[in-house]
């Protein structure tokens, strides 16, 4: 049994230890102060990456899912996919009215690419996106000011748009976007609402979009020639299979694929961005392990051989201790406690140094919002932890040799 | 007579050092009863300094018996021996062996500390006994910060600290000079006298003569054991 009087006494011999011995800790430390830097960083990075993928899908809808022509996830032949035939707006009205399980369900048409003006101010790389009034009802349809279009406007085929978060952002940097007018497509187009900002840096093409009456699409870019999406909104996560299933049988029946064939359409669900990112994901961890495990293999090796040095230097200390009462396992702990200690201190300078390396980061690249411009609050507790049991690891061998000293030999030993 | 707190029968210790067997003690018999003053004296090289380790529990014999308050010292583990030192016994070394790097009170708070007494109580006993031996203005002095004299005090004041059954003494004068020896081994004096068992080791016939009891060693055996007929007892300075 060990006694906390014990550890208390551990404790002050590390740090007295530290202290002694400033430089040489410091530089014994430096393979775990890398280590652990690319813990944190690593994890920093990767909180933020999740944060704004998380954000996205929500604003998405985990519930949401589009009946398409292409796969988001690109999987499949290319080639078959192109051989596929557009979902026609008749396809995609039919399917609205006859689905039962959806609590919303639109269709979507989209032009590619488009440029927006406003007077002498121009972008390109914008969609087009026509949906009807009840576009609203999704979380992609969130009005951040202004309002979105009526039905009356909807069906009257008015020129109001409803501006991405990006588009408004570029173009009226001061907020004044209501009211103003802007040329899609060659007419003019009242704006009437913006959207909130939904996406993040890796995704900031949602935002990149201008939204019109679907009738007023067609006036503009034809009917024709075009796939049309289906938005469908299932309610709620939970119901998310059931709706699938009800879209997938009535989607089949209405573009007539024989059964046994395959479907020549897609459902493409938010959840499959989470999976492209999950390999993004798995790559920096992957890499960022390797090159942790690296610099530790080092820390370990550089802390191991100190406390080998430190354990020599103090034989006639071990004998000492040992004559008035220490047993084995008190030595034992004071080493673990001295590397462990030697450790954390390393941990505390790749905490410090990531601290600030993090503040210049965020400062540097203001797109990068979805990074947190501190250390997240329980990597410093992953931090500590694992830099203790690389302590431990590194300290073992040398405080095992350290207790195991015969005591009447360790009180001979003279440095 | 009442059981001893030593009894040692027919103990041999031996050492393989480069192949060979060494005989450091060959056979030796004793007993140490409570309250005693016992000089262990012998040249260098007669087995005096591994009887010592050996009464000491820091080291176990080959062979024979060792009870210690009637305890089988060959039966204990590690730990046991260790509590048995932490306890039982307080050792004071020719070279003081105090921790450099602690100050005095630490340095007598050490074998509290491996007996699991609270910081409070341990720093009251530490200041006792450092008060005891005399040094009570000098409780924050490092060992380099004191004299020979005083570090083999705070020394004797941390081997009395845990009120342990016998004083072991290793040539506790052979590094003092003659009058800081003899203020020294009037300490041991006080403490015999208030009911402590002392143990001294010793080649030098001038120390051993403060004991009441001499025990010579020789060649890893017991040469004589007599009652020293006159002590000393004036502990005036030359």
């Amino acid at each position: 049994m060990i006694r906390i009087s014990e550890i208390q006494e551990s404790f002050r011999i590390a740090f007295e230890g530290l202290q002694a011995n400033k430089l040489r800790s410091f530089l014994t430390t430096l393979g775990v102060v890398i280590g652990i830097t690319f813990v944190i960083l690593m994890g920093w990075f990767l909180n933020g990456l999740d944060a704004a993928l998380e954000s996205t899908v929500n604003l998405l809808g985990t519930d949401v899912m589009y009946i398409d022509k292409w796969s988001w996830s690109g999987g499949q032949n290319w080639r078959k996919t192109m051989q596929r035939k557009n979902i026609t707006y008749q396809q995609a009205m039919e399917f609205c009215n006859s689905v039962k399980t959806a609590e919303v369900s639109l269709p979507e048409a989209h032009k590619w690419g488009t440029t927006v003006k406003e007077r002498d101010r121009t972008i390109t790389g914008i969609s087009v996106i026509g949906v009807p009034y009840s576009y609203s009802q999704l979380p992609a349809g969130t009005v951040l000011y202004g309002r979105f279009f009526s039905q009356f406007e909807d069906e009257y085929s008015t020129n109001v748009t409803v501006l991405g978060y990006g588009v408004a952002k570029a173009l009226f940097p001061e907020g004044d976007a209501i009211g103003r007018t802007i040329k899609i497509g060659g007419r003019t187009f009242e704006i009437i609402g913006v959207i909130i900002k939904r996406g993040t840096m890796m995704m900031d093409f949602v935002d990149n979009q201008v939204i019109i009456p679907i009738s007023t699409f067609f006036g503009v870019y034809g009917m024709t020639g075009r796939s049309i999406s289906i938005a469908v909104k299932a309610g709620s996560a939970e119901k998310l299979d059931e709706t699938r299933a009800e879209a997938t049988g009535l989607m089949r029946s209405i573009r007539n694929v024989p059964p046994g064939q395959e479907e020549d359409f897609s459902i493409n669900e938010t959840q499959t961005f989470k999976e492209q990112v999950e390999t993004l994901r798995l790559a920096t961890w992957g890499i960022g392990i390797g090159l942790t495990l690296l610099s530790f293999i080092v820390g370990i090796i550089g802390i191991m051989n100190i406390m080998f040095v430190s354990v020599t230097e103090r034989t006639k200390e071990i004998g000492i201790r040992k004559s008035l009462g220490a047993k084995s396992s008190s030595i034992l702990t004071q080493f673990l406690v001295e590397s462990a200690s030697l450790c954390l201190v390393g941990a505390l300078i790749a905490f410090t140094f990531c601290s600030v390396v993090i503040a210049i980061a965020v400062r540097l690249v203001p797109e990068a919002d979805f990074l947190t411009p501190y250390v997240p609050p329980q990597l410093i507790l992953i931090a500590a932890i694992v830099s203790i049991i690389v302590g431990i690891l590194a300290g073992i061998v040398p405080a095992m040799r350290a207790s195991a000293l015969d005591p009447v030999e360790a009180l001979r030993y003279e440095s | 007579m009442s059981t001893p707190l030593i009894h040692i029968e027919h103990i041999a210790r031996t050492y393989e050092m480069g192949g060979e067997t060494v005989h450091a003690l060959r056979d030796v018999s004793l007993d140490i009863h409570s309250n005693e003053y016992v000089a262990l004296m012998g040249p260098s090289g007669s087995g005096k300094s591994t009887l010592m380790n050996i009464l000491g529990c820091l080291d176990t014999p080959s062979l024979g018996v060792y009870t210690f308050k009637g305890l089988d010292v060959n039966e204990m583990t590690d730990d046991d021996l260790a509590e048995i030192r932490n306890k039982e016994i307080g050792f004071v070394f020719q070279t003081f062996n105090l921790l450099p790097r602690a100050t005095a009170l630490k340095n007598i708070e050490l074998p509290l500390i491996y007996s699991g007494i609270s910081s409070q109580i341990r720093k009251e006993r530490a200041i006792k006994a450092l008060e005891d031996v005399g040094l009570g203005d000098r409780m924050l002095h490092r060992p380099n910060e004191l004299s020979g004299g005083q570090r083999q005090r705070v020394a004797i004041a941390r081997a009395l600290v845990t009120e342990p059954s016998i004083i072991l003494a290793d040539e506790p004068t052979g590094n003092l000079d003659t009058k800081t020896g003899i203020e020294i081994m009037k300490l041991f004096q006080d403490l015999w006298s208030k009911g402590n068992t002392v143990i001294l080791v010793t080649h030098e016939e001038d120390i051993a003569r403060h004991a009441r009891r001499i025990i010579r060693i020789r060649d890893g055996k017991v040469e004589s054991d007599t009652i020293n007929p006159n002590p000393v007892t004036s502990f005036e300075i030359p």
